[in-house]
């Protein structure tokens, strides 16, 4: 038969685990509701620039306006007329397709000139980059910023797949490159953002041609790439799309720590070593 | 209130807390409410009994002492053992250790022949694996198409461009005929001299796979000519013949020849350099 | 509770149960908390169970194409193999589907994560030693057949990202000398992607595996329950009892709290933290890929070593020695070896052949606290060097920087972790204080200096007379103890219980 033996401080030690428990509880609650609430607060795709305002018919006034912020903004790198320097590349092949895609994309202007261009959110508002944009197009010769309609997405799909997933990721999430570089993340841009960017290949990227992708497959991409940013999370928070680095880590530092503490409350902790000495906590 | 009258209330206040959720996660299915509201009710129903039953758990471990079992320390009593040793050694057929030995001889010979219909497993096997991986399905004149099946003209990559190429009328599946077209300019490029012909207008084709791992190296830097596979990031420089830079890879990418045809599009003059992909013990460029 | 003991009853006149059932309820389970890790993998394997069989309703394992016609938008109308286009339509149209289908997915990381941290702890506490060499070889071999059925599993929705890892599967096969490639061809019914790698994976991921896992689990409970569980030393605990709290009701509430806190954190996981997106990563198409393309952490460990290993190849009398075979399958090897013989391992470096119920503490084996945390701290790192993408983006450095970093980390960090364990695990010892926080640093310094004999045996593993009883039962010629007789009308004397706590009073 077994026997009890006496075990005086357990009712003590019970509320206070009770206690814990209920932390850890919340602790829980907490922790999936803010992983909830984080899915839901991915917002929509900022649309600021539309592709119609950028191609805006040139007015004296824009011209004017435009000139003076490419004076007053650009002209220390890229020169008074565009011509370049050592500071920044000539502009005289950049035409108003790059103009559009570095304003709009927060890249241009670089706040010094050792930076980096990044994509952020521009610097000017819609108007002022419409007029730097008809600026440039008269500084040289250059793409026209195109006209994207929408296209068959099924087909931009695969596309997508073969010609652009291997640095962006199929998610579009954008991922490393090498020599430091990042693909960036294609969630917020627009229809012509990404149509402009296959063709002039900005950074490190492979421009593709008119020849190798038309209109037509520029459009499917583009179009998909739009779908991809649609809520497409069925299953909670979307973990950034990453795949598995990421839902590694939840396994291992929500999870697991998580199940470890259960069973800290549920079980006890050893007990002191030698009779006499005092109890471990 | 004592405690002792409070805690099992709060037990059954979370068993029917279970309740509650089981029946929201029956009305979540019925209704159509989505992953979240089924996940968080049958999640919560789990919970609640979780709780319920630490709370009840602790409850009785207030009042249950420790116990004490014994153990059984040592091996089988000597008597048991020898009991047993005899039993299984005491057989009255001479010369059992022979029997024995034969016996496994023949089990391990059924086994052995056993394994040979494994062999059904590799159904396409009509030509031997070193073969079979050395070759691909290239030759001399075949056109070099997109993954839409079009034919490609050098002029249909910028300068930086890349393009995923594959033969005229291939299954796609043909993973190891893959080929990434690179167009650089071509005073950049420093290729040996037998290979400088296969280059056409500064395109030049590489095969697609990693000579590492097998993975398809379809990242392409523009600015610093370099290809990466994005298994374990080695880097191929374009401009060099695709020797890897840095990574794992220790072999470059097989290079295709290419040429043009009469109406200006991309063909192949033959087979990949070496065999494309990963490299194995009967690997042989 | 009178209709199910009567119930009980009747079951008895026909097969006597109330020894054995009087045995099993007074079988005392230790109360420290850290015995329950086991536990979470038991249950977390109990759920995958559960929500394969539902997965395996709708689930199908071809590579056949077929017209995908449900309601995921972008691939409407798209051909694709049978088993992506069912993966989708099992999470988008089958309605709790996703759910069944995402919590299976964290189930299997909580179930392979749960079987280390359990491995883990027998480790550092000494557990595998005599007698449960045995039952460490069952476990390890759990913990195999679990990384290769999740492997399996991930490579079955025929997706882009676990595509490609097949592919680095394949060609990982292809590099084991001599037989490689004719292994790999035999594996995937042709060269990559061969016609059968997804129907065979099936059959392996839901009945081989599964199978065997669960007969394997039956072998591992079977020696807990006859060779008891040990037991952290303490007043009236010893080699010859076990202290705790019995299986009835006390284990039985917690343990049953265990499994639904376990049931709760995977459905909640899988309500609310979406899991391996499928068609967000599109189907796997041989010649194109995504990046990052990364495996699971519990295969991550071989791909941090891919990508680590440095470009190294070699031929032997004309035959290649692949780049990829140290990482993808020498380094496996050796760690499958390296857990199957750590015990006999051990037992030659300690020098250790008593028989140990009583679990030691870390700090009771200095070398092999820090032999643990060294392999521990390089594993951990090859998982990282999987994530490197995380590292290049969060430090900015280039691909070649923090592969170069990881390389010398991987070869230093483990070293300098183990000595630090060891002075650490030595402190304690000497000092006999509670944990790492509350040494000085005289502790340190003594331990630094202190002889190896000051190390003492831990209480009730002293040598101990039985030692001689089992010595006589391997060798039965020498004599032949009586063997007790046993009432079997009694409760078994392997369950007969005394009061040892009343000493210490």
């Amino acid at each position: 038969m077994a026997y009890p033996t006496p075990s005086p401080s357990r009712p003590r030690r019970r509320r206070a685990a009770e206690g814990i428990f209920v932390l850890a509880l919340l602790a829980i609650a907490l922790a999936l509701t803010t992983v909830a609430w984080d899915g839901d607060a991915e917002s929509p795709p900022s649309q600021t620039v539309a592709a119609a305002q950028a191609v805006a018919a040139s007015t004296q006034d824009q011209f004017q306006d435009g000139e003076r912020v490419f004076l007053r903004d650009c002209a220390f790198c890229h020169g008074d007329e565009g011509e370049g320097s050592e500071r920044g590349p000539s502009l005289e092949e950049a035409g108003p397709a790059a103009a559009h895609f570095q304003l709009t994309t927060g890249r241009m202007p670089l706040r010094s000139e050792e930076d980096e261009p990044e994509p952020g959110p521009p610097a000017y508002p819609p108007q002022t980059i419409d007029a730097l944009v008809t600026y440039v197009g008269t500084l040289g010769r250059g793409p026209e910023v195109p006209e994207v309609l929408q296209g068959d997405a099924a087909r931009g799909r695969t596309l997508f797949l073969y010609n652009c997933a291997p640095c962006h990721s199929s998610s579009g999430t954008g991922m490393i490159l090498p020599a430091g570089d990042v693909a960036p993340e294609l969630s917020d841009s627009t229809l012509t953002q990404v149509a402009e960017a296959v063709r002039l290949g900005p950074g490190s990227m492979p421009p593709f041609s008119e020849r190798h992708l038309d209109k037509e497959q520029v459009d499917a991409i583009a179009t998909y790439v739009q779908q991809l940013d649609q809520d497409q999370n069925p299953g909670g928070h979307p973990l950034d799309w990453i795949g598995p680095i990421y839902e590694g880590s939840v396994a291992w530092l929500l999870a697991l720590p998580l199940l470890v503490l259960v069973i800290r409350l549920l079980g006890r902790r050893a007990p002191a070593r030698r009779p006499g000495s005092k109890e471990g906590p | 209130m004592s405690r002792q009258e409070r805690a099992p209330r709060a037990v059954v206040a979370a068993f029917a807390l279970a309740v509650l959720a089981a029946v929201g996660y029956a009305l979540s299915y019925a209704f159509d409410l989505g992953t979240q509201f089924l996940g968080a009710t049958l999640g919560g129903a789990f919970l609640a009994v979780a709780i319920g039953l630490a709370l009840w758990s602790s409850r009785v471990e207030e009042q249950e002492p420790e116990y004490v079992e014994e153990r059984e320390l040592s091996a089988s009593p000597g008597r048991q053992w020898s009991a047993f040793e005899e039993a299984l050694t005491t057989q009255p057929v001479p010369r059992v250790k022979v029997l024995w030995s034969m016996f496994g001889l023949a089990v391990a010979a059924i086994g052995g022949s056993l394994l040979f219909p494994l062999r059904s497993m590799w159904t396409r096997h009509d030509i031997s694996p070193d073969i079979r991986l050395s070759r691909t399905s290239w030759s001399r004149g075949r056109a070099l198409v997109t993954e839409e099946g079009i034919r490609i003209r050098p002029e249909d990559l910028d300068f930086g461009g890349v393009l995923p190429a594959f033969p005229e009328d291939d299954d796609l599946t043909n993973v190891d005929a893959a080929t990434m077209l690179v167009r650089v300019r071509p005073q950049e490029l420093e290729l040996p001299p037998e290979r400088r012909q296969w280059v056409v207008d500064g395109v030049v084709a590489y095969s697609r796979l990693c000579t590492h791992a097998g993975c398809p190296v379809g990242l392409y830097a523009d600015q610093y000519a370099e290809l990466l596979c994005p298994c374990h990031h080695s880097v191929f420089d374009a401009l060099r013949g695709a020797l890897p830079v840095s990574g794992p890879a220790a072999r470059p990418l097989p290079q295709l020849p290419i040429g043009r045809d009469g109406d200006g599009f991309l063909v192949a003059l033959g087979d990949f350099t070496e065999p494309t992909g990963a490299g194995w013990w009967g690997y042989d460029a | 509770m009178r209709m199910v003991l009567r119930g009980l009853r009747r079951f008895d006149e026909r097969l006597p149960i109330a020894s054995m059932g009087r045995s099993a309820l007074a079988k005392v389970f230790p109360d420290h908390w850290s015995f329950m890790l086991g536990e979470i993998a038991l249950y977390s394997f109990m759920i995958l169970v559960g929500t394969g069989v539902y997965l395996s309703l709708f689930f199908e394992p071809t590579t056949a194409e077929r017209l995908y016609t449900g309601s995921y938008e972008p691939l409407r109308g798209e051909l694709l193999s049978g088993a992506y286009a069912s993966t989708v339509e099992l999470s988008w149209d089958v309605r709790g589907g996703l759910l069944m289908r995402q919590a299976h997915h964290w189930a299997a990381h909580i179930f392979i994560g749960a079987i280390v941290l359990h491995l883990a702890r027998i480790y550092f506490t000494g557990m595998f030693r005599k007698p449960r060499e045995p039952n460490w070889t069952v476990g390890v071999t759990m913990l195999l057949l679990a990384m290769l059925n999740a492997f399996a599993g991930y490579s079955l929705p025929d997706d882009l990202l676990s595509g490609t890892g097949l592919h680095i599967f394949y060609s990982v096969t292809l590099s084991i000398p001599v037989v490689g490639a004719w292994l790999a061809f035999l594996v995937f019914g042709g060269d990559f992607p061969g016609t059968a790698i997804i129907e065979r994976l099936y059959v392996g991921h839901i009945l081989l595996i599964p199978v065997l896992i669960g007969v394997l689990i039956s072998v591992h409970l079977f020696f807990v329950i006859r060779q008891k569980h040990t037991h952290f030393a303490g007043p009236g605990r010893s080699n010859a009892n076990v202290v705790g709290s019995r299986m009835y009701p006390t284990y039985t509430l917690r343990t049953l709290s265990l499994l639904f806190f376990v049931a709760a954190t995977v459905f909640l996981l899988g309500a609310f933290v979406q899991i391996n997106p499928v068609w967000i990563f599109g189907e796997f198409e041989t010649a194109t890929i995504l990046s990052p393309s990364v495996a699971d952490w519990y295969v991550g460990w071989i791909e941090g070593a891919l990508r680590l290993f440095p470009p190294l190849e070699f031929t032997v009398f004309g035959y290649l020695i692949a780049n990829q075979f140290w990482a993808g399958i020498a380094l496996p090897l050796a760690t499958v070896a390296m857990l199957y013989a750590w015990p006999f391992v051990d037992r030659k470096i300690t020098g250790d052949r008593g028989t140990h119920h009583v679990t030691g503490r870390p700090r009771d084996c200095p070398l092999r606290t820090a032999i643990g945390v060294a392999v521990l701290t390089f594993y951990t790192l090859l998982v990282c060097a999987a994530g490197q993408e995380m590292l290049v983006q969060y430090f900015g450095w280039s691909i070649g920087t923090v592969r170069a970093v990881l390389r010398v980390l991987v070869l230093v960090l483990p070293v300098i972790n183990g000595m630090i364990a060891y002075v650490l695990a030595r402190a304690l010892l000497r000092s006999e204080k509670e944990g790492v926080l509350a040494l000085s640093r005289k502790d340190l310094m003594l331990s630094w200096r202190a002889d190896r004999r000051r190390v003492e045996p831990m209480e009730g593993q002293s040598p101990r007379p039985r030692t001689d009883d089992e010595e006589r039962g391997l060798h039965p010629a020498e004599t032949t103890p009586e063997e007790p007789e046993r009432d079997l009308s009694e409760v078994p004397s392997w369950i007969r219980s005394s009061r040892t706590g009343g000493r210490t009073e």
